[in-house]
């Protein structure tokens, strides 16, 4: 009933090939954004803004990178941390050698480094695929982490090998470091979320997109229809590698404000990879989805004994938490293997035949 | 499917209801003092002795005399596992009401310090943290006494000197490190003071990967074989490196360790064999002093501690969360009398831990005498630059092997100046504390 589409009719293909082609969609997005834009600004605390609503929306980003180049173009890759330290670093040392540049132009800038150390790292996919690929991509992130350790240049020789973020400002209000609000932070991280989701759905849904799909889908066959290979791949590692350094940039700018080598190194990597798999390889939405479960529910759920009143200890709720994190992701991959963009997809479906069975 | 939908529709308006109204209400009658602990993780082990003690103490005040000048004492764990991320968010979770930020980490340290001017919380990280935030001046709300990392590692070095760093001309130490803020810590001193007195210093890093597999760092010192293996080693790295040094057969006596390198614990795996290994510590255990027989009465018998065994109560890590906890209360206690106040707020516990006096005096009073180094902070002097003790295994538990050691100070200062200076220059704008004398 809520999702009924009869009588919406297609009257040009144009209109069929509408990003929403159901008007509830185009609804039900629009409730989001103005949740995401309006009722959880007015709302949340500087808790939820610093410790659900930023990292969830950056850790998405992130996903949606490596999403482009898993999901849809095929390619198994186990550097996004790495990726995501060298559009950190690279934008910390645009900031720190021209202070003057405005943020948004750094995090920009600093996306294009890592775009093309992840072109570089992504030509041995020309010859191998599969497993044999992830150990490549593998190679990168204990190679980058290395070198953000021992190349001082990068961390401007501080004793500590930190880097920090200094206050920046962008039209007189303060957008990162440490006297800069939540709230702020919020909108900036949501902005840019927004503006690289428009284009990374318009990108998969195009040319482009096909030919990352066909590859996927078998490489030998979209080598036969007149796909370039090389090119294929390597766009995809470069528009996924330049999501995925907006996102580290925006990870120690936009919410750690200070990181160290450590925090890039191959834990990151995965954490990002089970939100991608667990919300749904090859979609968008999912990213959202599995950031959700693997960021935000941990931190909710460590705060649900405090709420209740039960007197437990710190430790044993983090036990528990890592218990029920586990369990529910297990859960969610036996329900359904293709993640949880999948699950809502089924219910989207059952909603538009509901009330009837079939 | 529909009963699914309801379930999820539900679980959802429960998580946001929870998450955008956490943290707790403030409470007029107590004082709120959370410590961002972990008692899981590779670090559990050396963490868990700390934090009990920690807890243990202000439960012995709450327990014993009705907490602090009749207020209570509501202390509050929140559990990081030592990851940084976890870290930060315990720190947004807890600042509301809290009067202090024990971060317990020098990564965690390093990402909180640059709020602590914007949120006003002080920071105490006793014998941790970033050594130049005994600058008072500039690191106004940072706290790291009794003695930084820099003060450690001038000790060390004048003990294995016995007091003339003169005569470590053309010897070689190796710094095995854990490689991460923490471990990097004594590297700036020792290479200037390297330079100065002409040994050779060889930084030996442990990766957070590789702390329970040493046999690549203990190679290459067997290879290179130094005079004096220092260790910055926390966690897992500890129990890896004495093991390692054991069956490498490295002499224990020139192997010394900084304060957290000092774990009963990790030494017991080796026993024996690790007789003639120092530890430098500003704390010393006391098991007979007034203040464990009071924890043993109050906490431990009825059953209000959280320590395995009877046995962790005499450990140097148990001791030294006491101590811990004592500086604490003992600032909270002279933020109380200065401003004549029950619970005073975060801005006034920073004016007690400036103005903090745990002379012996005031030691034999809580019944810990000989268990801490006494020291007295000032605006400008946030550590105290107490001193620390040398402290040897003798094949079954740790004995103090020195009289009180001091730091050069001379040496250090000048470098933490700069520090200093180069840290608030890079986080401009910066408060510094001007008012302040020197």
């Amino acid at each position: 009933m809520l999702y009924r589409t009869a009588g919406q009719f297609k009257t040009s293909y144009a209109a069929d090939h509408a990003l929403f082609p159901v008007r509830q969609d185009a609804i039900l997005l629009g409730v989001v954004l103005i949740l995401a834009f309006v009722v959880f600004p007015l709302t949340a605390s500087e808790f939820a803004f610093r410790a659900l609503l930023i990292p969830v929306l950056i850790y998405a980003l992130a996903a949606l990178g490596l999403n482009i180049l898993t999901g849809y173009a095929g390619q198994l890759s186990l550097g996004t941390g790495a990726f995501m330290g060298v559009g950190a670093y690279a934008c910390y040392k645009l900031i720190t050698l021209f202070p003057e540049m405005n943020i948004v132009v750094a995090i920009a800038l600093s996306g294009f480094f890592s775009a093309g150390v992840g072109a570089l790292f992504g030509l041995p996919s020309l010859r191998i695929k599969g497993f044999y690929l992830a150990i490549a991509t593998l190679a990168a992130q204990f190679f980058l982490v290395w070198l953000f350790q021992k190349w001082d240049w990068l961390y401007n020789y501080s004793a500590s090998g930190a880097i920090h973020v200094p206050n920046i400002s962008m039209f007189g209000i303060t957008v990162a470091g440490p006297r800069a609000a939540a709230i702020t932070q919020y909108y900036f991280v949501l902005a840019i979320v927004c503006v690289v989701t428009f284009f990374a759905i318009n990108i998969t849904r195009g040319r482009i997109g096909r030919m990352w799909k066909a590859v996927r889908d078998m490489d030998i066959a979209a080598e036969l229809v007149g796909i370039n290979l090389m090119r294929a791949k390597l766009t995809a590692f470069f528009v996924s590698s330049y999501i995925v350094g907006v996102s580290g940039a925006l990870f120690v700018f936009l919410w750690r404000g200070a990181a160290e080598a450590n925090l890039f190194d191959i834990p990151l990597s995965f954490r990002v990879l089970f939100i991608a798999i667990i919300g749904g390889l090859g979609s968008i939405l999912g990213n959202y989805l599995g950031a959700i479960l693997i960021v935000a529910l941990p931190v909710i759920i460590s705060a649900v004994p405090a709420m209740l009143g039960l007197p437990l200890a710190s430790a044993t709720v983090e036990h528990l938490n890592v218990m029920i994190i586990g369990v529910l992701i297990i859960t969610f991959l036996i329900v359904e293997p293709h993640g949880l963009a999948r699950f809502w997809a089924v219910i989207r479906e059952k909603l538009i035949l509901w009330p009837f069975p079939h | 499917m529909k009963k699914m939908m309801k379930t999820a529709a539900l679980s959802a308006a429960l998580a946001a209801g929870v998450a955008l109204a956490l943290p707790a209400s403030a409470q007029e009658d107590s004082i709120y003092i959370p410590n961002l602990s972990y008692r899981t993780g590779p670090f559990a082990a050396t963490g868990t002795p700390l934090m009990n003690g920690q807890r243990d103490y202000i439960t012995l005040l709450n327990e014993r005399d009705g907490g602090l000048n009749g207020v209570e004492l509501t202390y509050d764990e929140c559990e990081t596992g030592y990851n940084t991320e976890k870290g930060v968010e315990c720190y947004e979770r807890t600042k509301e009401n809290a009067v202090v930020t024990q971060p317990w980490s020098t990564g965690i340290t390093l990402q909180v310090l640059p709020k602590s001017n914007v949120d006003e919380i002080p920071i105490l990280a006793p014998g941790y943290g970033f050594s130049p935030m005994a600058d008072g001046k500039v690191f106004q709300w940072a706290f790291n006494p009794p003695s930084s990392y820099w003060d450690g590692a001038s000790m060390i070095l004048k003990h294995i000197s016995e007091g003339d760093l003169d005569n470590l001309n053309g010897k070689k130490i190796a710094l095995l490190h854990l490689d991460h803020p923490y471990g990097k810590e004594p590297i700036p001193l020792l290479q200037a003071l390297a330079e100065q007195h002409g040994f050779t210093l060889l930084p030996i890093p442990v990766g957070l990967t590789e702390m329970q597999n040493q046999s690549a760092q203990w190679l290459q010192i067997r290879r290179e074989r130094p005079d004096f293996v220092l260790m910055w080693g926390w966690g897992a790295m500890n129990a890896g490196a004495v093991t390692e040094a054991a069956k490498t057969r490295y002499p224990m006596d020139q192997f010394i360790g900084i304060w957290w390198s000092g774990h009963d614990g990790d030494l017991k795996l080796i026993g024996e064999e690790g007789k003639g290994y120092r530890s430098i510590s500003w704390s010393v255990p006391v098991p007979d002093s007034q203040l464990v027989q009071d924890i043993r009465q109050y906490v431990v018998e009825p059953g209000k501690s959280l320590i395995e065994n009877e046995s962790e109560l005499d450990s140097v890590f148990y001791q030294r969360g006491l101590m811990i906890s004592a500086m604490l209360v003992e600032a909270i206690r002279a933020a109380q009398e200065e401003f004549d106040t029950q619970a005073p707020d975060a801005e006034q516990v920073r004016w007690g831990l400036e103005n903090l006096n745990m002379d012996e005096a005031r030691l034999e009073e809580l019944g810990a005498t000989g268990m801490l180094v006494p020291f007295k902070t000032s605006c400008a002097d946030h550590t105290g630059h107490g001193g620390a003790w040398m402290l040897e295994w003798d094949g079954e538990k740790f004995v103090k092997v020195s009289d009180l050691i001091t730091p050069d100070r001379e040496a250090i200062e000048p470098l933490e100046k700069q520090e200093a200076e180069a840290y608030a220059a890079a986080n401009a704008p910066w408060p510094v504390n001007e008012e302040c004398e020197m």
